[in-house]
């Protein structure tokens, strides 16, 4: 299939999804659908560094972080619509994957991993710091009263934007992963210096994957204060964006623009049902056990699983 | 049929859909009165969550034992928020949609009441808060009630007792610091501990705030003893309070009133931490065991908490939190027996207009949801002996300060010479 099929086939799928806003009315689905996108963005974004170069970057809460950031300011200085703060804050995110890369990036192994910690650090300072936006008190971000587009609610407007926004990571995904660039990312993550050697320009690879993935993070999150109405630093840097942006590809598989969405999906999924259903200590226990289970039984992830299975099939 | 049954055939039709109309009258009568919530049962707040928690079954078990209310059985439906904000719009939206539940009230503190108020503006809904910090501030929702004591202007209320204490001192105090931790209340009780200095025309000697996850304490208590204060006015969450009240002892801070705000002595756990060092400080508390005789029938309440505390491992006083979850049901509780039934509009009203009788007193609401008389006290705890819990349900640990009507004592000041 080629990347402009995928494109179409991608986006009719999203609005289709968009149009069950019409269908059904109970809110609960689209608040619970909401979340599991999101992870859909933040794993697909997350894997296209980690996954496809092999860079691992645990700030993603930080790049979720500017995303939903850049909002509020846009919302205080100018009641921005929601495409503007969708537009703004990916590329703000976009920006400052660019500098942490081109900072960083020049180091091999283990530095960028530590520096996206470290951003994650100085960001949470400067926001808890920064009267305009909250500070540590957090910042009210009113939905508006009025719905476009005709729709019930503000939650079906988030629902459809997070679709849509799910379908354009997946495509920037597999668009990546099908280019010269993903094979070059492909030589990265195997074996940089050899990469280097054959002539991989790996520098200018590895900044553009830094840039495009941290911008799809601050993408996810430029919708959040919209969806909670309230945003203040410890649940917009919350740790579990950084953990499920990572699990959710380990689980998934990351090798392919597939397994982040998979594994977003399923987790995504599981911990939203775990949260009704077992509504205690439990429900952390079960998640953590699923992670540890696939961890140990499927390394790499239920897409290498599958090729696995379907190897010995051939014989 | 002939045509001269036909009187007898529908008299036994309307008698029959007279009768399945009582029956489901009768039933519906007998269907429980759902609430749901969100409560942290994991997470940071997990132990205040599960201190609530308790408060709130005891309160629906007292309930039902009496019958329940308008002749329906209370049930909860409730899930664990994790202390997660984003949590909350789900975890509500279920209730409402999927649960069906006929009333919500919210779970513990301002980082979840929030994300649940456009839920509550877009159906209407009353929503009763426990512990939210000038939540309606912003939202100006006439059906938003909340039961912390903190008075119509949350965050000048909460500092006045510190201030009103510091007033009565003589020779009045000229210099105050304001310190705190970079978060959430710290922020609002430094704000309206700022308006408090103009108002008494303070002289400011020191005013900032520290990172929540400041590991040394000592070297900000000597920035704050270097310029001397009379005053120094603390706003902190339980780890920096136990660092601060630490630091202050060891680096032998000199000053004549020391606290204010400090979140978590008013916790068995911090009280048992800290004991001693808690001597001569300055803080606020709900409820302190020499003004028992206030609240008469709180000490049923806590004999029935502790013992389930006990067994399940929670905050063994609940001084705090617990009666406050209870009255919280309670003002509920009132307002349905009053409008005799769910009509939220009416609720609301009824609300706005009444005052409820409480384990913690009589509550009443100001326009915007908060309580319309302020009434958390300012105390000051001395006599501490040792790190045990048995001793605070004793009188004379925690002297009430302020305000006026429940005061058991004056200020022993300088604080470090009742330090010791």
């Amino acid at each position: 299939m080629t990347n402009r099929v995928f494109a179409a086939v991608a986006f009719a799928v999203a609005i289709a999804f968009a149009a069950v806003t019409q269908l059904i009315s109970n809110e609960y689905y689209f608040t619970a659908a909401y979340t599991v996108l999101q992870f859909v963005i933040l794993a697909t974004a997350w894997n296209i560094l980690g996954g496809y170069t092999g860079y691992v970057n645990f700030g993603s809460a930080a790049f979720f972080a500017i995303g939903a950031y850049s909002s509020v300011v846009l919302y205080n200085a100018f009641k921005a619509p929601l495409p503007v703060m969708i537009v703004a804050g990916t590329l703000i995110a976009g920006l400052a994957g660019l500098g942490l890369g081109y900072l960083t990036l020049r180091l091999r192994g283990v530095f960028f991993a530590i520096a996206s910690l470290a951003l994650a650090v100085v960001l949470y300072t400067f926001v808890v710091n920064w009267d305009y936006v909250g500070g540590a008190r957090g910042a009210y971000v009113l939905q508006p009263s009025e719905v476009p587009f005709g729709l019930p609610r503000y939650v079906h407007l988030l629902y459809i934007a997070m679709v849509l926004m799910s379908a354009l990571a997946l495509i920037v995904a597999r668009t990546i992963e099908t280019s010269t660039l993903g094979r070059g990312l492909a030589a990265i993550r195997d074996d940089e210096l050899a990469a280097e050697c054959s002539g991989v320009p790996t520098l200018r690879l590895k900044i553009v994957s830094a840039s495009v993935s941290c911008a799809l993070m601050g993408m996810a999150g430029t919708t959040f204060p919209y969806f909670l109405s309230y945003v203040e630093p410890s649940s917009a840097f919350n740790l579990s964006y950084a953990v499920n942006s990572i699990a959710m590809p380990l689980i998934g598989g990351m090798m392919s623009w597939v397994g982040p969405l998979i594994g977003a999906v399923l987790l995504g999924s599981v911990q939203q049902l775990v949260q009704v259903t077992i509504s205690s200590a439990w429900n952390l226990l079960i998640v953590g056990v699923l992670l540890v289970a696939f961890v140990t039984l499927a390394p790499n992830g239920i897409m290498g699983w599958i090729d696995l299975w379907r190897r010995r099939g051939r014989g | 049929m002939s045509i001269k049954y036909l009187p007898c055939f529908i008299g036994r039709m309307l008698g029959a859909l007279l009768v399945s109309l009582v029956l489901s009258g009768a039933a519906l009568a007998q269907q429980p009165l759902r609430i749901g919530f969100g409560m942290s049962q994991t997470g940071a707040l997990a132990g205040n969550g599960k201190a609530a928690l308790i408060s709130m079954e005891i309160w629906r078990d007292d309930v039902n034992a009496r019958g329940g209310i308008l002749g329906r059985k209370v049930e909860f439906v409730q899930y664990d928020d994790q202390t997660n904000p984003s949590t909350v719009p789900g975890l509500y939206t279920k209730l409402l949609d999927v649960d069906k539940v006929d009333l919500v009230v919210s779970g513990y503190g301002t980082a979840v009441i929030a994300p649940a108020m456009p839920l509550m503006m877009q159906r209407k809904l009353v929503f009763m808060s426990l512990f939210g910090l000038n939540v309606n501030s912003k939202f100006k929702y006439d059906r938003y009630f909340q039961i912390m004591p903190a008075g119509p202007d949350p965050a000048v209320d909460w500092t006045r007792g510190f201030f009103e204490a510091a007033a009565t001192l003589n020779p009045k105090p000229q210099s105050v610091a304001l310190v705190g931790a970079d978060a959430e209340y710290p922020h609002l009780a430094l704000e309206g501990a700022r308006e408090h200095v103009k108002r008494l025309g303070l002289k400011l000697v020191y005013d900032k705030t520290y990172p929540p996850n400041t590991v040394d304490y000592s070297p900000i208590v000597r920035a704050i003893q270097a310029t001397n204060p009379d005053l120094v006015y603390l706003a902190s969450y339980p780890p920096d309070s136990a660092g601060m009240v630490r630091a202050a002892s060891e680096v032998g801070l000199k000053t004549r009133m020391f606290g204010g705000g400090l979140v978590g002595p008013q916790f068995a756990a911090l009280k048992t931490q800290l004991g001693p060092l808690l001597n001569g400080i300055i803080n606020y508390e709900a409820y302190a065991p020499d003004v028992g005789a206030k609240f008469p029938f709180l000490d049923q309440f806590l004999a029935k908490y502790q013992a389930r505390a006990a067994k399940e491992g929670v905050d063994p006083l609940g001084f705090y939190l617990p009666p406050y979850a209870y009255a919280m049901m309670q003002v509920l509780e009132q307002a349905i027996k009053g409008t005799g039934g769910l009509d939220q509009g009416k609720l609301a009203e009824y609300m706005h207009k009444n005052s409820f009788d409480t384990f913690v007193g009589k509550v009443s609401f100001a326009s915007n949801g908060e309580w319309a008389q302020p009434r958390m006290m300012t105390v000051q705890y001395g006599g501490i002996a040792g790190n045990d819990v048995a001793q605070w349900k004793k009188s004379g640990l925690i002297t009430v300060l302020y305000p006026n009507e429940y005061k058991t004592g004056t200020v022993r000041a300088p604080y470090h010479e009742n330090r010791k």
